[in-house]
């Protein structure tokens, strides 16, 4: 229960900072962040992740790939207050000349492997980099986190027939399943079914859980497992702020000042 | 071509372990050392391009030196947007070879044939593209790119390819003195270099000096050499089996154009016109649609210059 506190505290500290960032750079994806900041604190506080901020580059490291790039200003808030860099270097973001741009780039930041931006692309540099580590004998383990409309790109499906196919047990995926892309519902625009049905027809070990559940995420990544494994986070768009819980258009809007100061508040009242 | 290539990166991972093989469900015979000896360093990925360079650039990114293979128009165009974000913009160690360069795979029709792959490769900050015109030069840029670590697109023959008979050196990105001459220049990349060879033969039995340069190196351009012949020629041709937008003529007509001293030649470009062919046939058959061979190529210069 302590540990649960710690998470809930930190994961609140990370909604603050991202809804700071975006309201003063002017920025979106706000909806998209806050879905998946409950994953990213379970993944660097929980005990999931195998890294040292002190010493980011080490090559035992587990690696983690936000491949929904565009929900970076979560992983910027998170990577700050995991110590990678101090927290004022956020103040960077969408300013000019900056590297801290809408989406994660190789080099902007200590912590970020990989440069995304474009759907579709993070699994199969995780295949490499999880081939790779297997090579080398590391234990290092590859962690990737897609959207769920994401999952509409084809490249991911080549992908999981591969890491299916090799049985690369040394990589993860993670859905962020709010159900929700930029027109509206996953659903009604291209449906993706039953994702744990088509994980398993991939050769890919699977769960579905509640995705804002920090203890449910860090036990199901630290499950050891045989083969590929994906966890499908049920997940809601824009969570922590009531007001943006499911609507589809907190993935492109940028809140007005009276937005932001009414989901300061209901953030900060804990309004969940 | 596909042989030397595959057999020069082999011998080369024999003792190095970080240099990785991956193929898209191509390299009958060429490949099956790899495959046979080196199974961990040599992945069949399937049918799948996009998720290959991904794979490859994740390779990379760790560390490997990886040779992503399949049939030119899908290693490029199938996948450009995986070589622009995870190989290029990343600027990460991956070779991609595109097999069967232009109309190689000529009875497979427009599918299976390159001729839109520079254009795109080119306009890619970060990657380098070499062309070589026979198993030779194949051979010595594929030694090249092992031991350097950038980003690189290998435009090869199918195979078949009439080899030298003497070894030669060349120099990475510095054109290549095929055939000496002093009046005009023809510039050439991959194979269609011996079509403009022939060229020449023709042109000089005219009595007019003709000199052919082999630009392997496509990018980065060996730009002092092609100013050197704006400055000094009446007329300049470049012969490449590859639309004539976006092709070699154009950075070469650039670069003339922004020479200082520039003669202003008369230029023209021999390659393919922008259309689609829907007509199928041998190798040959193909280049002949479009004039590119030695005798239409003299015939057009000639006349060319004659006007001119």
């Amino acid at each position: 229960m302590a540990e649960s506190t710690y998470l809930a505290e930190q994961a609140h500290k990370i909604r603050n900072l991202v809804l700071d960032m975006i309201f003063e750079a002017k920025s979106s994806h706000l909806g998209c962040a806050l879905s998946i900041v409950d994953i990213l604190t379970a993944l660097y506080f929980g005990d999931v992740l195998r890294v040292d901020s002190q010493n980011p580059d080490n090559e035992n490291r587990d690696i983690f790939i936000l491949s929904k790039g565009h929900a970076c200003v979560a992983l910027y808030a998170t990577l700050a207050l995991k110590g990678y860099f101090p927290i004022e270097k956020l103040k960077e973001y969408g300013t000019d000349g900056t590297k801290i741009g809408d989406h994660n780039t190789l080099g902007a930041l200590p912590g970020i492997e990989t440069t995304n931006g474009s759907l579709g692309h993070g699994l199969p540099l995780g295949i490499g980099m999880a081939l790779a580590a297997k090579r080398a004998g590391r234990q290092s383990r590859v962690f990737v986190l897609v959207g769920d409309g994401e999952l509409q790109e084809g490249s991911n499906w080549e992908a999981l027939m591969f890491a299916g196919h090799h049985r690369l047990d040394n990589l993860i995926l993670i859905v962020d399943n709010n159900n929700l892309e930029t027109m509206g519902s996953t659903d009604g625009i291209l449906s993706l079914s039953d994702l744990n049905i088509k994980f398993d027809a991939f050769g890919w070990d699977n769960r579905n859980i509640y995705g804002h559940s920090f203890l449910e995420i860090i036990h199901q990544l630290n499950t050891p497992r045989d083969k590929p494994f994906a966890l499908v986070c049920q997940t809601t768009k824009g969570m922590g702020v009531p007001f943006m819980h499911g609507d589809h258009i907190w993935h492109g809007k940028c809140p007005t000042k009276e937005e932001y100061e009414r989901a300061k508040r209901e953030l900060n009242r804990g309004e969940q | 071509m596909r042989f030397e290539v595959v057999k020069t990166i082999y011998k080369a991972a024999l003792s190095d372990p970080k240099i990785i093989f991956l193929t898209g469900d191509l390299g009958h015979a060429h490949a099956d050392d790899f495959k046979k000896n080196l199974p961990g360093q040599y992945y069949n990925v399937g049918i799948a391009e996009q998720n290959m360079i991904g794979i490859a650039a994740g390779l990379a990114l760790s560390g490997h030196r990886v040779f992503a293979y399949s049939i030119a128009p899908f290693a490029t165009l199938r996948c450009l947007e995986q070589i622009k974000v995870d190989i290029c913009y990343q600027n990460v160690g991956v070779v991609v070879i595109g097999v069967a360069a232009g109309y190689a795979y000529s009875t497979c029709g427009c599918t299976h044939h390159a001729i839109e792959d520079i254009a795109a490769m080119k306009a890619l900050p970060n990657m380098q593209i070499y062309s070589p015109s026979n198993p030779l030069e194949a051979r010595l840029i594929t030694e090249y790119l092992l031991s350097t670590s950038s980003p690189a697109y290998l435009r090869i023959g199918k195979g078949g390819e009439p080899d030298t008979k003497t070894e030669y050196a060349l120099e990475i990105g510095k054109g290549l003195i095929v055939k000496p001459g002093n009046e005009i220049t023809i510039f050439a990349t991959g194979t269609i270099v011996n079509e403009g060879i022939a060229a020449a033969n023709i042109l000089e039995s005219k009595g007019i000096s003709t000199e052919v340069i082999n630009l392997h190196t496509i990018k980065p351009l060996d730009v002092e050499l092609i100013e050197s012949r704006a400055q000094t020629r009446n007329a300049i041709f470049v012969l490449e089996e590859h639309n004539i937008i976006g092709g070699l003529g154009e950075s070469i007509a650039r670069i003339i154009c922004e020479c200082a001293g520039s003669k202003k030649p008369l230029f023209r470009c021999f390659g393919v016109p922008d259309k689609y062919n829907d007509r199928t046939g041998s190798h040959k058959y193909m280049l002949s649609c479009y004039g590119l061979n030695g005798e239409s190529i003299a015939q057009k210069v000639s006349s060319l210059i004659t006007k001119a």
